[in-house]
């Protein structure tokens, strides 16, 4: 009820309006700014993107899932596979380019999610959280029983990105890292740069790829992409391709982060247009009672059905920046620990609010970056150093549950409304 | 079809500590209908515990009692801090803060202990028994897993039969009101049921943690396997854990060994979609209707 | 004993309705009829199964035999959410608004069945979802005005007292303009002077709309009913005009009984 123009279509004008001019602002930003910083934007677009569904999903709907990790493996992978092995758009015949992987990706996650929300829609709070617990150790497993075509727990490497904005299936010439053999041939160690732990085939599952520590690691991905030989003949990349050679003007973080803003734009259009119009109303009322919501006219199961369809779109279209900016897709990127990261962020930065997700996700990315400087400072070894950005999320969620179950976003709305006295608007 | 019995064998032990860890999540279901997924973390936390007991002593048993006993100090402490202050209303709430329990108790134990996988020594002997003429895929340790188990079994249920905290839980998990009306201190009945779930889960985590190795994520995938049991088994139902329990253990074996054990996780979660698919509130659980 | 009123043109109907839940016999063999543009009362004791019979009616409840008939026709699946398509409305018990949305909000959710564009119109916020939301917003204002909540459009709902938040259910029931409304316990918490306007108010209902009331007070449902059924343990046991209920031994009875055993 906070919109001020009321003509028919004012809201696609305002929401389309506000969303070009942080476009613009924050590309005027990433084009100032140096590689890595382009490379944090790039991390904060993308997680902005996955949480705006988990602000949907978890915030509005009132389903808590750790399952977008791997709803993002699917956009990842699909990505990954598509831009790999296709020439062509199947059935359109036309040239295949990144944008159409980027539709795909797309496609698929509103797919799994549909069906994903399907189970989803009949069960409640805990039995819910443990099947999305389940999909988020059991989704990436699948790379494993196909080897050939997802690269297994070695995962795939991809060249990415495309010069010139072009963003066209050239190989481009990589750099290969000689240094690569002395590494272990488990890739997902190297594309992901992992805290402190030696991962063990035993370990089905590792939380040391909790993606925010990738940050704490700050090599830009191109660089960090140390390519093993190994998993390059199982993904069947050609790498040996002599494609063009990269433009020395083109910085590809740049670019990347300019893809992920891009996309973080387009789904906040969508996010803002749902949430601030009658689905969002629908969401929330479904959340606070389904019984007086059916009774209003309105399905739970559709709605709920549809939050988890809306959420997983996103997190698909963030899997695939994921992939680009990691140039890599692997079971250890999307595990449960990226997962329990949208969570963190979401929550902390406010569960029901658009604002929130972009809140929560400078939080995640910046939080191991300032870690890194107070241990540089004191002097901390690495295994407090990098423990604790988890300890501390892990400690915040539960303060935040307990004492500000609206997050940062939720605790200034309130305290506005004590000072200008006026009612909360609902949560 | 030797091997396929083999690995039905090997896996009762796995079934075993599967079935502890569901049972830890029972027991607190039960008491304050919460699913504790910190409890793996709390598991994690206390076997570093016991290894570090281990490593100063030699000694396995003493090793699996300081578990025991820091699994229902941290119990008590997550339910203290956490739970019980939680607002009944926000059902979201509870459900994210255990989660938010994990991640702490993970880094924790990475700060203390380091992030690295850690051998954890074998207490006794770990190769096939040799009987009837060959070797079987179960071990003297299997059978201490699988004797421990039973034994734990045991002394839950004769505490919920046969003692008055054990019918003081039962009663407060039944009708925590009329629990309450009939002199029980609710309050404390609960607290006691996090410890115990507390004892459980570190016997579970210091049974295991010799055929695998510990680092603090460890466990997360034997959290995937104990929810699918205790889920398939209603979440309510010691039995049903138990049961489901060492039957996901089966299961897992049977994956692993005809195929990779890559396809646990997979597989659990198909287990895990299907039951809740067919019976959205467990196989031997009783949904309550909301009153209109 | 089975009550069959002779019933020349009942606009809702239940045909023999039987509920057993968890092997309790909640209703036995129940037919009753509300005549077209009639206020009818449905009473009965505690337990008796009166909000079971609307649960029944609304699809929240499959009864194990019997069926719901709506201007003659029968019902076959009863989804709740689409008991507003048929032009049925309901209340709850209590209040059953959503805490977490405004009065307004909560009465523009009640036309939920008026709203046709889906979720990628409104993923995309195209012109025409403004325009349905503007007119479901302008209808829900009206029917706040004329229950004399629209001062409370924009507050949430506990903030507002619970007479307040009664109507603005009310509304929301509504807003969806049925043909009928089941109104469940609406006297429920309310004092002696909301009682009159509310009794006003059903009265002012009819004939347009058929109003069926569950409700304890008496006062109210002589008042404001043309036909009463009542209800003991499951059974229909009389049904007829104010006057005769009151009389009727049987209901004296079930009513005695129960406060016998109270």
């Amino acid at each position: 009820m906070t919109s001020l123009l009321r003509f028919p279509g004012a809201r696609l004008v305002s929401h389309a309006a506000f969303v070009i001019i942080i476009w613009f602002l924050v590309m005027r930003l990433n084009d100032s700014v140096d590689p890595l910083a382009n490379y944090y934007i790039a991390l904060v677009a993308m997680y902005a993107t996955a949480m705006f569904g988990m602000v949907i999903l978890v915030g509005l709907s009132g389903q808590v899932s750790l399952g977008n990790g791997a709803l993002m493996a699917v956009g990842g992978y699909v990505f990954a596979v598509t831009s790999l092995h296709w020439q062509t758009v199947p059935i359109l015949g036309v040239p295949w380019n990144g944008w159409w992987s980027m539709v795909f990706a797309a496609v698929g996650g509103i797919v799994v999610g549909l069906l994903i929300g399907g189970i989803a829609a009949r069960l409640r709070g805990p039995y819910l959280a443990g099947l999305t617990l389940g999909l988020a150790v059991g989704v990436p497993a699948i790379a494993n029983r196909f080897p050939e075509l997802l690269g297994g727990e070695s995962g795939l490497m991809l060249t990415v990105p495309y010069p010139e904005g072009g963003y066209a299936p050239v190989e481009e010439e990589v750099f290969v890292d000689s240094s690569a053999d002395t590494l272990s041939g488990d890739a997902s160690t190297m594309a992901v740069p992992s805290a402190d732990a030696a991962v063990s085939p035993d370990d089905m599952l590792t939380m040391d790829n909790f993606p925010t520590t990738d940050a704490s690691a700050a090599v830009p991905s191109v660089d960090a992409s140390v390519i093993d030989p190994g998993a390059t003949d199982m993904s069947g990349v050609d790498l040996s391709g002599t494609g063009d050679l990269i433009d020395a003007s083109f910085i590809i973080e740049r670019w990347q982060a300019g893809l992920a803003i891009t996309v973080a734009c387009i789904a906040a259009f969508i996010a803002l247009n749902l949430v601030r119009g009658r689905q969002g109303r629908v969401w929330r009322a479904v959340r606070d009672d389904s019984v007086a919501a059916a009774v209003a006219g309105i399905s739970p199961a559709k709605a709920k059905v549809s939050a988890f369809a809306v959420s997983s779109l996103f997190a698909a279209l963030a899997g695939a920046v994921f992939a680009q900016i990691l140039s890599y897709v692997g079971p250890g990127a999307f595990g449960l620990g990226l997962s329990l990261s949208l969570l963190v962020g979401v929550v902390l930065g406010g569960r029901s609010s658009l604002l929130g997700a972009v809140i929560g996700g400078l939080l995640l990315v910046w939080l191991p970056e300032f870690v890194l400087s107070l241990s540089e400072k004191g002097g901390w070894g690495d295994q407090i150093t990098n423990n604790a950005p988890n300890l501390i999320y892990g400690l915040l969620v539960v303060l935040v549950v307990l004492l500000a179950p609206g997050g940062i976003v939720g605790s200034v709305q309130m305290l506005i409304a004590k000072v200008t006295r006026r009612a909360p608007k609902g949560v | 079809m030797t091997s396929f019995i083999d690995y039905l064998i090997g896996g009762v032990s796995n079934g075993a500590v599967i079935a502890l860890m569901a049972i830890a999540l029972v027991l607190i279901w039960r008491a304050t209908r919460v699913v504790n997924f910190a409890q793996v973390g709390q598991a994690m936390f206390t076997t570093f515990v016991a290894l570090t007991v281990q490593t100063l002593t030699g000694s396995w048993a003493l090793a699996l009692v300081v578990a025991m006993v820091a699994g229902a100090i941290l119990g008590v402490i997550v339910q203290f801090l956490v739970l019980r202050p939680m607002r009944r209303a926000d059902t979201s709430g509870a459900i994210i803060a255990t989660f938010g329990v994990l991640i702490a108790l993970q880094a924790a134990v990475g700060m203390i202990w380091g992030g690295d996988a850690q051998a954890y020594p074998q207490p006794f002997d770990n190769a096939g028994v040799v009987a009837f003429g060959r070797i079987w895929p179960i071990s003297v340790y299997d059978f201490v897993v699988i004797g421990v188990t039973i034994l734990l079994v045991i002394a839950l249920s004769l505490l919920f039969t046969r003692t008055s905290i054990g019918l003081a839980m039962r009663a407060s998990a039944f009708n925590p009101e009329v629990a309450r009306l009939s002199g029980v201190r609710v309050s404390r009945v609960l607290t006691f049921g996090w410890a115990l779930a507390g004892v459980v889960g570190a016997v579970a985590g210091v049974l295991v943690a010799p055929s695998s190795t510990v680092s603090p994520t460890t466990f997360d995938i034997l959290l995937v396997f104990a929810f699918t049991a205790a889920v398939i088994g209603g979440l309510d139902s010691l039995v049903g854990a138990v049961a489901l329990g060492v039957f996901a253990g089966l299961v897992i074996s049977l994956v692993s060994g005809l195929s990779n054990s890559g396809n646990a996780p997979v597989v659990a979660l198909v287990l895990l979609a299907l039951s809740l698919i067919t019976k959205p509130d467990g196989v031997f659980g009783h949904h309550k209707a909301r009153a209109v | 004993m089975r009550y069959v009123l002779p019933l020349t043109d009942p606009v809702l109907s239940t045909r023999s309705i039987c509920v057993t839940l968890s092997g309790l016999r909640i209703l036995d063999d129940v037919s009753i009829g509300i005549p077209k543009g009639t206020v009818t009362g449905l009473i009965g004791p505690n337990g008796a199964g009166k909000t079971t019979v609307f649960n029944v009616i609304s699809g929240f409840v499959k009864p194990d035999s019997g069926e719901i008939r709506v201007d003659g026709r029968k019902l076959k699946h009863i989804h709740p959410h689409r008991l507003t398509e048929l032009g049925i409305a309901r209340t709850l018990q209590g209040v059953g608004l959503f805490p977490s949305l405004t009065a307004l909000e909560n009465v523009m959710l009640g036309g939920s069945s008026r709203v046709k564009s889906g979720i990628i119109a409104q993923a995309l916020a195209m012109p025409w979802t403004d325009t349905e939301q503007a007119d479901l917003r302008e209808r829900a204002l009206a029917i706040m005005t004329e229950l004399g909540v629209e001062s409370d459009a924009s507050r949430l709902p506990g903030e507002l007292p619970y007479p307040i938040q009664k109507r603005v259910a009310l509304a929301r029931a509504l807003v969806s303009d049925p043909k009928i409304l089941l109104l469940d316990e609406p006297a429920g918490g309310i004092s002696a002077g909301d009682m009159a306007d509310l009794a006003r108010l059903i009265m002012s209902w009819v004939p347009k709309r058929t109003v069926l009331l569950v409700e304890h007070h008496m006062e109210l449902v002589m008042k404001v009913c043309d036909l009463i059924w009542v209800l003991d343990a499951g059974k229909v046991i009389a049904a007829g005009t104010p006057e005769v209920v009151r009389q009727d031994p049987a209901v004296l009875a079930a009513y005695l009984g129960q406060e016998g055993a109270a």
